[in-house]
């Protein structure tokens, strides 16, 4: 990464990112999103190009916006019963 | 006429309600009330114990996947002791914030590069539970 603010503001991206996908009331969703969050940083970690730096950063800006609203979306069908995997093992 | 007014009058004299005796306890009651909400533990927060800290921090970062839980000691750092990068560091700071319940601004949350550093800030944060 090219200077240190642009560092800074990518793993604060990376934050936003994983704090929106804790917001999803589904599972299955919200493991996806987080693991789908991490994935993509860690391919494109290698990327030197400024240019092509720039166009995983605004694609993931625009990722975090669709997750936003999508949190908000499926909020509203939630799913009634949880997934077993959230069940507390007894 | 005349007794009409004079029952009247005995009568309202007698309902008469006194504003200013209980106001004046419902003032210092809403003061004890004021002192004690400042203090409780549900609006300050409570600090934790340092070494309960400590334990919980070290457990969360054994669980995380590529950490080799041989290797975590209370002075290790993430980067130069476990072999983590930043990405991981950001996810190891998120597993904190999960189990002590609270959110970690991102300012704060970039200071966070060791096991003692994460347990000094948490330890000093009043909402961590």
């Amino acid at each position: 990464m090219a200077s240190s603010a642009a560092r800074a503001e990518v793993l604060s991206l990376l934050r936003s990112l994983l704090r929106t996908a804790t917001k999803f009331s589904d599972y299955n969703i919200r493991e996806y999103a987080k693991r789908r969050a991490i994935d993509g940083f860690r391919d494109n970690r290698g990327l030197t190009d400024p240019s092509s730096i720039a166009a995983a950063f605004a694609d993931g800006k625009s990722q975090l916006e669709v997750a936003k609203r999508q949190a908000v979306v499926y909020s509203l069908y939630a799913p009634r019963i949880k997934s077993v995997m959230e069940a507390e093992s007894p | 006429m005349a007794a009409m007014a004079a029952v009247r009058c005995a009568l309202l004299s007698h309902l008469r309600v006194r504003v200013e005796s209980p106001a004046a306890p419902a003032v210092a009651l809403s003061f004890v009330h004021i002192f004690r909400r400042r203090f409780s533990n549900e609006v300050m927060g409570s600090f934790l114990d340092k070494s309960e800290v400590a334990d919980r921090i070290i457990t969360v970062v054994k669980n995380f996947q590529k950490v080799d839980p041989s290797k975590v000691t209370p002075n290790a750092h993430f980067q130069k002791d476990l072999g983590l990068d930043s990405l991981d560091t950001v996810e190891i700071v998120m597993a904190m914030e999960e189990e002590f319940g609270f959110e970690i601004p991102d300012n704060e949350a970039d200071k966070i590069d060791s096991i003692n550093v994460a347990v000094d800030f948490i330890a000093s944060h009043p909402q961590a539970k």
